[in-house]
């Protein structure tokens, strides 16, 4: 083995291995073992004879733990510019297989995202992430690209917006919403911090439209904003008396007509909001046009998302019901998060032990060795155990960030940053999700779930970040 | 822009976005693992099925130590709705294997939907051999468990020993000790010593995975409770006494109590018409009960302590005593009988009638004939005796004297709903009569008719009384419970009562004769047993539907024997089995007999009481108005 002195060595050995970044290696081995214990613990059955026999499920993912172990091998020996090459053919043929899988995959827990080839499932959106990072880190590299240009924001927009349409007409919402992850990797890359506002205001609105009735929503918002403007001004009393005025004539509408008090609300606020905008522009006062425009927007986006919400299948509206607290239901749709979160909670500080989890054993927790591997680290590693996990994890992604730093051309560090922003919203959405942070949402925790195409994937996602750091000292020509 | 100071500050911007994405979930597992509590208990519970045993009801022996209840093994048939095999079962041969009709396993299958996680019964009474090839077919979802049932070998005292039911809604709500599904004592000796009888349950904690199989012992079994057997008890009955009175009882309305005068204890206690206990176990029960309920005979009521009857002339007896005690009659005193009592002026002019026999009898002879008049002019004295100034303070008196001889209250046996019969007091007296009332009024209680009424163990325990010659012993079924060193101390208690010891043997006197000499209870003679008895042949108000004439009367007899230390005291009272001589009388010797001898010398009698099936019409009135009612309510 190499030591870590010969990195630190401005990696001029020139063994390839040499260059390889033994931290994340290390960080991604650990991992993928962990991962195994815990199934190990899930899916040991003494009813099968022989503790190898392959019809174990943590045999079979040892099995694909050594096919893994190839493809690092093949990716770690090619050669960095093929990636480069490759961006572009990966990603269409990414798509490509989304739409294969849209039109032909089988449907598994009614999302439409799985292809079946002799017993072994393959989820393609695993890999469709591979070749979004790609692609992402191959437009984002591009000589002229500028983040702050419209056309190119709209390019990155596409790159990102044609699989995440796909994969939601799949109906797998949650895979699809990893994809929202390269967000993290746009910051960094120094697109407007006003992009932001619109999603924060927009997740806000979303999950307050199902906690609060819009009368509410709208009412607070109304008061919000003329307070915000009202104090960006200093005139308060024409805000204050504008205020009153809007509501009593929401009042009034409501008493004196048959209008209900939403359908009266709406009417004051839009016809407030014309007046108001017509004021605005007249007289200039920037100031004002934002707020409108928000709240316009919400007065859009509102009875949308609810209409929306009736639209989705009676079992994601319980999850989303759920999550944001509207419904309690230990033993229905609710169980699933339930039951893992008294796994993970009867776990203590260290745990009852390996393969004498009650929970897990008994087959109280779901999923126990995909979705919810992690209760198997709470139950029988106790909260020394998940610590470890998530600091492994938080390493990793630091680790990357790092990388994608040092690397000098602009492909690396942006796919370096993908990959992080990856496994961030696959460890926060997954570990969130066992311990009812999150919806439940049906995606796997990297290199642990079982789960031969996920882990795959995310080996080729991770080795490829290393390959691209391992190359930093010849990449001089590639820099901007 | 991607140089220097600013893309450091977003490098660093995502590294505190990552630390705070850390933190929160940290935060979260610190929370739900460290600071939390509830999970563990929670963990617990998911896993942890305390599963009832049941314990073994005690079982009920006679006073030879001859079973009269046992229990027996056997199983209910539990579903759990969620863990019934998705693909289906084998509806047909679970139903040949509980013998169900299909119609019932739907029924059932349906209410275990209602709650699918938790268990149902299905059936109970499963026999050991049908549960061994239920475990043997495996049908997922369905599981035994371990009951017993009610079983008598002989057959009898259906209203007497009581049966076994599943605990109602009321007596859970009252009972705090008790669960749904616990069975518990109906009647009789099973619901007075429903507390011995039942037994401890048990409890033993199973691990289970989520679809309910079991997976072993929680925690090594070190939590569980054994079930407790319950107590034995050994009634005081004397089973195969018991078993021919039911015989001689069968096809007549009525009571049978026998008692041991030196102890109190029941010897025989039947309530006729009775049913086989047997009918009140197992899975026929709900349709065996409603029949019964049906039945306006009543087989479930116990008539031997709930029916409040004249005691006719029996009741004499109790008279002629209270005389002697109180001095207004000596055993010589002789009144002359017109056939009746004859008594008023004018149109007043009244006659307590009396039927044909010799003429001026003195005590000893008016008992063994039971003469009327002889007990109004008794019953008349001692009502208007001067020493209490008038008829209410006398009548008060009499009434202080028939207490102490156990009538007008309950007796206080060990089972529930005793009745207490009744005796009129003055306080009722004058409220029926304005107070314009005297001893003409209630003379009909001179004879045991009127107002008063007893229960057939009232009467009963009047034959142990005078065997005793003067006090009774609380009558009482049960003679031990295991583990109990004696009985409520009421039971080893003599009742006085006010007529000192003397005064029976004249009493005695008339009773012997009237069964060895001269007299109504010839039938009753026993070769060297000298038999003591005392017929009653008592009216009632019991009209016929056209209101012209009434059924037979009630035939009573009550007797002991021997007269010198006696073993046996008996009470029989046949409803409409007219004069005491030709129902009561036999039936009551045959069981003495059989208990003082052991053998039956005169079988033809046997046969006869046997057989004879007296006609009802009171009932069968009453039955046929009911079935029209029913009809007409079900038409409804």
């Amino acid at each position: 083995m190499l030591s870590k002195y010969n990195i630190s060595q401005e990696r001029n050995t020139t063994s390839l291995f040499g260059k390889v970044d033994m931290v994340a290696l290390g960080l991604y081995l650990a991992l993928v073992v962990a991962g195994i214990v815990c199934i190990v613990s899930a899916s040991y059955n003494e009813e099968v004879g022989s503790a190898f026999s392959l019809q174990h499920n943590y045999m079979k993912q040892i099995v694909w733990g050594g096919i893994s172990m190839i493809f690092a091998l093949v990716v770690l020996l090619l050669d960095r510019r093929l990636f480069h090459m490759f961006a572009y053919p990966a990603y269409i043929a990414g798509i490509g297989v989304l739409i294969a899988v849209l039109l032909f995959g089988r449907e598994v827990n009614g999302a439409k995202a799985w292809f079946e080839f002799g017993g072994v499932r393959i989820q393609p959106v695993e890999f469709a992430k591979i070749a979004t990072a790609m692609m992402m880190a191959k437009v984002m590299s591009d000589y002229s690209f500028n983040i702050r240009r419209l056309p190119d924001l709209v390019k990155v927009g596409l790159v990102i917006g044609i699989p995440l349409g796909i994969i939601i007409l799949q109906n797998d919402t949650g895979s699809g919403l990893v994809l929202c992850s390269f967000l993290f990797v746009l910051y960094r890359e120094g697109i407007s911090k006003y992009i932001y506002f619109p999603i924060i205001f927009t997740v806000a609105l979303f999950i307050t439209s199902f906690i609060f009735t819009p009368v509410v929503i709208f009412t607070t918002l109304l008061i919000l904003f003329t307070l915000y403007s009202a104090y960006k001004t200093w005139a308060w009393s024409v805000h204050i008396r504008f205020l009153a005025l809007v509501l009593l004539a929401a009042l009034l509408l409501s008493l004196l007509t048959s209008l209900s008090g939403y359908a009266s609300l709406m009417v004051a606020c839009s016809i407030a909001a014309v007046v108001l905008m017509g004021v605005a522009l007249k007289t200039r006062t920037m100031v004002l046009i934002w707020p409108i425009m928000m709240f316009v927007y919400a007065m859009i986006f509102v009875p949308t998302c609810d209409y929306l919400f009736t639209k989705l299948e009676p079992h994601q509206q319980n999850r989303i019901l759920t999550f944001v607290g509207m419904k309690e239901d230990p033993k229905g749709i609710d169980f699933n998060v339930n039951q893992s979160q008294i796994a993970i909670g009867s776990g203590g500080l260290t745990g009852k032990g390996f393969m004498d989890g009650t929970q897990i054993k008994y087959g109280f927790v779901p999923e126990k060795h995909t979705d919810f591997i992690f209760c198997v680290v709470g139950e029988e590693w106790g909260f020394m155990g998940t610590l470890t996990i998530i600091a492994l994890y938080i390493a990793l992604i630091m680790r990357l960030m790092k990388m994608g730093e040092r690397i000098k051309e602009p492909f690396g560090r942006v796919y370096c940053y993908s990959v992080a922003a990856i496994l961030l919203f696959h460890v926060w959405v997954n570990v969130g999700m066992t311990i009812g942070l999150m919806p439940v949402m049906g995606i796997p925790l990297p290199l642990m779930s079982y789960g031969g195409s996920s882990l795959v994937a995310f080996t080729i996602l991770i080795m490829i970040a290393i390959r691209l750091d391992a190359s930093t000292d010849d990449q001089s020509i590639y820099m901007k | 822009m991607r140089s220097g100071g600013h893309i450091s500050s977003l490098h660093g911007h995502l590294r505190i976005v990552v630390c705070i994405i850390a933190a929160v979930l940290v935060g979260r597992l610190f929370y739900v693992q460290i600071i939390d509590g509830k999970y563990d208990a929670l963990a617990e519970s998911n896993i942890m099925r305390p599963e009832i045993e049941y314990p073994m009801r005690g079982e009920v022996v006679d006073r030879h130590g001859e079973p009269l209840i046992r229990s027996r093994v056997c199983y209910d048939v539990m579903v759990v709705w969620d863990n019934l095999p998705k693909s289906g079962f084998d509806s047909l041969h679970l139903i040949s294997i509980l013998d169900i009709p299909i119609e019932k396993l739907r029924r059932e299958m349906r209410r275990a939907k209602q709650a699918p996680h938790s268990p149902h019964l299905v059936v109970g009474y499963l026999p050991q051999d049908a549960k061994l090839i239920l475990d043997e077919s495996g049908f997922d979802g369905f599981y035994t468990r371990f009951r017993t049932a009610r079983e008598y070998p002989r057959k009898i005292g259906g209203n007497l020993l009581g049966y076994v039911s599943e605990i109602s809604e009321e007596q859970l709500k009252k009972w705090r000790n008790y669960a749904a599904g616990d069975y518990v004592g109906v009647g009789g000796i099973e619901s007075y010593y429903e507390a011995d009888l039942r037994g401890e349950k048990g409890v033993s904690y199973r691990i289970r995975d989520t679809r309910g199989a079991v997976k072993g012992a929680y925690d090594g079994g070190a939590n569980d409770l054994l079930p407790e057997k319950g107590k034995r008890i050994v009634s005081t009955i004397d089973g195969r006494l018991q078993e021919f009175a039911e015989e001689l009882m069968v096809g007549k309305i009525g009571s049978v109590v026998a008692i041991e005068p030196s102890t109190g204890e029941i010897l025989v206690m039947v309530s006729s018409p009775t049913y086989n206990p047997d009918l009140m176990v197992g899975r026929q029960r709900g349709n065996n009960y409603s029949e019964m309920l049906h039945n306006q005979r009543k087989p479930q009521y116990s008539r031997a302590i709930k029916e409040n009857y004249p005691p006719g002339s029996t009741f004499k007896l109790v008279q002629g005593l209270i005389g002697l005690q109180e001095g207004v009659l000596t055993p010589s005193q002789r009144y002359e009988c017109n056939q009746g009592f004859h008594y008023g002026v004018g149109s007043h002019a009244r006659r307590q009638k009396c039927h044909v026999h010799r003429n001026n009898l003195n005590l000893r002879e008016a008992v063994a004939h039971s003469c009327n008049a002889y007990f109004c002019y008794v019953f008349k004295n001692i009502i208007t005796n001067r020493k209490y100034g008038n008829v209410k303070e006398g009548m008060r008196k009499w009434n202080e004297y028939v207490y102490s001889f156990g009538f007008g209250h309950k007796l206080g046996v060990d089972l529930y709903g005793e009745y207490g019969g009744y005796v009129p007091t003055p306080e009722h007296l004058d409220e029926v009569n304005g107070r314009y009332w005297n001893w003409g009024t209630v003379l009909s209680c001179a004879i045991g008719q009127g107002e008063m009424a007893a229960t057939p163990l009232q009467m009963a325990n009047l034959a142990a009384t005078i065997a005793n010659r003067g006090y009774y012993y609380t009558p009482h079924i049960v003679r031990s419970v295991e583990g109990r060193d004696s009985l409520d101390k009421r039971f080893y208690e003599r009742h006085y009562t006010m007529v000192d010891s003397v005064h029976f043997e004249t009493i005695i006197d008339g009773m012997w004769m009237s069964v060895n000499k001269e007299g109504t209870s010839r039938l009753a003679y026993l070769k060297g047993w000298d038999v003591c008895g005392k017929t009653g042949t008592a009216q009632h108000d019991r009209k016929k539907p056209d209101k012209s004439s009434s059924y037979s009367d009630h035939s009573a007899f009550i007797s002991f024997a021997p007269r010198n230390n006696p073993q046996i005291a008996i009470a029989v009272y046949i409803e409409h089995g007219g004069w005491g001589s030709s129902a009561a009388v036999p039936i009551a010797s045959l069981i003495e007999e059989m208990y003082l001898t052991d053998t039956i010398t005169r079988p033809e009698l046997v046969d006869r009481m046997m057989n004879l099936s007296l006609d009802y019409g009171y009932y069968d009135v009453r039955q046929d108005k009911y079935d029209a009612e029913r009809a007409a309510n079900d038409a409804k």
